[in-house]
């Protein structure tokens, strides 16, 4: 069991341009399930190879369990990593693999046979464990990681996106599992992953990371709901959160904002938006908030003609001609800028029972609860 | 099958069969030699049928001691092997996971060693040996040929290294290895037709040497190529014995080639990226 801590952690590497980590801070509770999220290069594998020793750190302190672990080598940290590629011994067999851990550090061969049973059911290994890894399936292989580092019951588990390999049906599938097998273990674990549904589902808390910076820490629900700027927003949802530009205005008995032709009246924004009226700013609504209305022209409503529909089964992704709603023109933080330019288009996500047909003119309401404002300079929302 | 590709097919074999029997060749007239009796080695045109003889073999036996050619060969190419894999394949490893910029460079430059003519150094290592009272030892050989393969090896295992992820490694040390465990443990098996193809590198170069050894050992310590030259007699040249001898110096080799076949082509087209 064990406590980790970053405290002002920043890693350079020599000749590198921009720091890979820059004054890190994070607390992961005991026996908490942590996930690490961010686009490549965010510095979140940095951080977790930190925590396994296997990444130097240029200044700062890593804790585990209130000892100073910068110059601790990874065999005395005793914590166990899954790695992306398994990392499997190609030379041992399933049984041999798990075992490593446990040889290496001297357990008994009875002990270690006991363990190496018990895992191998855990994870319904039992009948490949004569067979070597190269005769084994992704997802086989998987497992067999997740045993080897299993078996030791070390202090931590580590997961460098560990489930990337594997096609969408499996990957549903051992979601689940890793989530049941840490809920049942009770052990900390660090998992690092680009994949934001994974971020959502599976961890108490999710760190959002992006340029070697913490940019949330908090709980899914909370990052979905409150993200703190636009790259949170932008990052977690999945289709992608749609951002507008549009003006902050009076209207009637409270703030609206305008974008193009349209008014959206705000509900509770608090005093920051209050302030700012007949300023710009960005708006952001979800995909899944936008909702078919049939009151075309009034308040709380946008009209566009969908130019292209995508039937993803359940729902359908409604892609709407950009006619001025899209925030293609704002000034906004670079990330986010790229992000407006992968998706200048307003997108909805509808029910499949209501039928959208390709150019036809759709109308839209949106709670006022589930607008998100942000300012359009920084990306912070107000 | 396709007219096109059965052709091509047919005229790949014809290549491959072609230049088969050239290689061959010389090598079937020196083992037929070994069995013809004397007055029929150079019989114009060439006699394919002939009564097979072991009188070639009873000189050769007779004329020089195999069994002490045999074994200074098979000392001389498993010491040199040997030496050349415990220096070598550790470097190899060394500079393929070094984190310095002029690691590759270095690997590169110990390529540059294995290319310089042996020769050039021959003599400075003569004068060397003979200082130190070595001349005329297996030893010498010994070591002036790991000097020159274990800078191959050195090279040969950096690829290897170099193509390997280092995720195994790390995944060892967070299981609990030190660096050298994680080396011998897993790294070091993971590049086993490597080690293995760099071995058979080193024996063939060692047993087949004729040059060093021909300077560097005497009487008592050469090896079998060495002695094929004395076959060469004063009056004429024993074609028979020459091809008798032949037998005990190529027969290993081809074994040990037959048997490691697998392993030397995995290793001369996969470890060299």
């Amino acid at each position: 069991m064990a406590e980790i801590s970053f405290t002002n952690v920043s890693k350079t590497y020599a000749g590198g341009k921009a720091a890979a980590l820059n004054d890190f801070n994070l607390k992961i509770a005991d026996g908490e399930f942590m996930v690490l999220v961010g686009p490549s290069g965010c510095g979140k594998t940095t951080a977790l190879r930190m925590i396994a020793g296997l990444e130097d750190i240029s200044s700062g302190k890593l804790k585990i369990n209130d000892t100073v672990a910068n110059d601790l080598s990874p065999r005395d940290r005793d914590i166990a990593m899954v790695f992306q590629s398994y990392a499997l011994y190609p030379h041992l067999t399933v049984a041999d693999n798990i075992a490593f851990g446990l040889k290496v550090r001297g357990a008994k061969p009875e002990v270690i046979a006991d363990k190496v049973r018990e895992t191998a059911a855990l994870l319904e290994l039992t009948e490949f464990l004569d067979r070597k890894p190269n005769r084994l399936s992704g997802g086989q292989r998987q497992r067999v990681a997740m045993g080897r580092a299993l078996v030791r019951s070390p202090n931590a588990f580590l997961m460098d996106e560990p489930l990337s390999n594997l096609d969408a049906r499996l990957r549903g599938q051992m979601r689940a599992e890793i989530s049941r097998l840490q809920r049942m273990t009770a052990v900390t674990t660090v998992y690092v992953t680009h994949d934001q549904v994974e971020a959502m589902t599976m961890g108490h808390r999710v760190a959002v990371m992006n340029k070697g910076t913490l940019q949330q820490l908090d709980t899914p629900r909370a990052l979905y709901d409150r993200p703190v700027n636009m790259f949170v927003a932008g990052f977690i949802g999945s289709p992608p959160i749609n951002f507008l530009e549009g003006r902050l205005v009076a209207h009637d008995n409270g703030p609206a904002v305008a974008i193009g032709e349209f008014l959206l009246p705000l509900a509770q924004q608090g005093e920051r938006a209050a302030r700012r009226i007949d300023q710009r700013v960005a708006i952001g609504i979800r995909p899944e908030h936008l909702k078919l209305s049939d009151n075309a022209g009034m308040p709380g409503t946008i009209s566009a003609r969908a130019s292209f529909v995508e039937d993803l089964g359940a729902d359908l992704l409604v892609h709407m001609e950009d006619k001025g709603t899209a925030a293609s023109g704002a000034v906004v933080m670079d990330d986010e800028r790229d992000m407006m330019k992968s998706a200048p288009r307003l997108k909805a996500l509808v029910d499949s029972s209501l039928r959208v047909r390709r150019d036809e003119r759709v109308t839209f309401s949106v709670d006022p609860s589930l607008i998100l404002l942000f300012d359009p300079e920084t990306g912070v929302r107000l | 099958m396709s007219r096109v590709s059965r052709r091509r097919i047919l005229a790949e074999r014809t290549v491959v069969l072609v230049a088969t029997l050239l290689f061959l060749l010389p090598v079937c007239w020196l083992i037929a030699t070994a069995y013809k009796p004397s007055n029929q080695i150079f019989t114009v045109p060439p006699r394919l049928t002939f009564e097979p003889t072991l009188d070639q073999f009873r000189q050769a036996l007779a004329l020089f001691d195999v069994v002490s050619l045999v074994r200074s060969s098979l000392v001389i190419s498993l010491g040199t092997t040997l030496l050349s894999l415990l220096l070598g394949v550790p470097s190899g490893y060394a500079l393929a996971r070094s984190k310095a910029r002029f690691a590759t460079g270095f690997a590169y430059f110990f390529l540059a060693i294995r290319m310089i003519p042996a020769i050039a150094a021959l003599i400075p290592f003569y004068l060397l040996m003979r200082d130190i009272g070595l001349l005329g030892s297996w030893w010498a050989v010994i070591v002036f040929n790991t000097m020159l393969n274990c800078a191959f090896v050195t090279w040969m295992m950096f690829s290897y290294f170099k193509s390997l992820p280092p995720d195994m490694e790390e995944a060892a040390l967070t299981d609990g290895c030190t660096l050298i465990g994680a080396f011998l443990r897993v790294a070091l098996p993971s590049v086993r037709s490597g080690i293995i193809a760099c071995a058979l590198f080193c024996m063939m170069f060692s047993w087949n040497d004729f040059l060093h050894p021909m300077f560097l050992t005497t009487l008592d310590s050469k090896p079998i190529s060495v002695a094929l030259l004395t076959a060469y007699g004063t009056k004429d040249i024993t074609w028979g014995t020459l091809g008798a001898l032949a037998h005990f110096s190529t027969i290993p080799i081809v074994l040990m080639a037959l048997f490691m076949n697998r392993y030397f082509v995995q290793g001369a087209t996969n470890g060299v990226q």
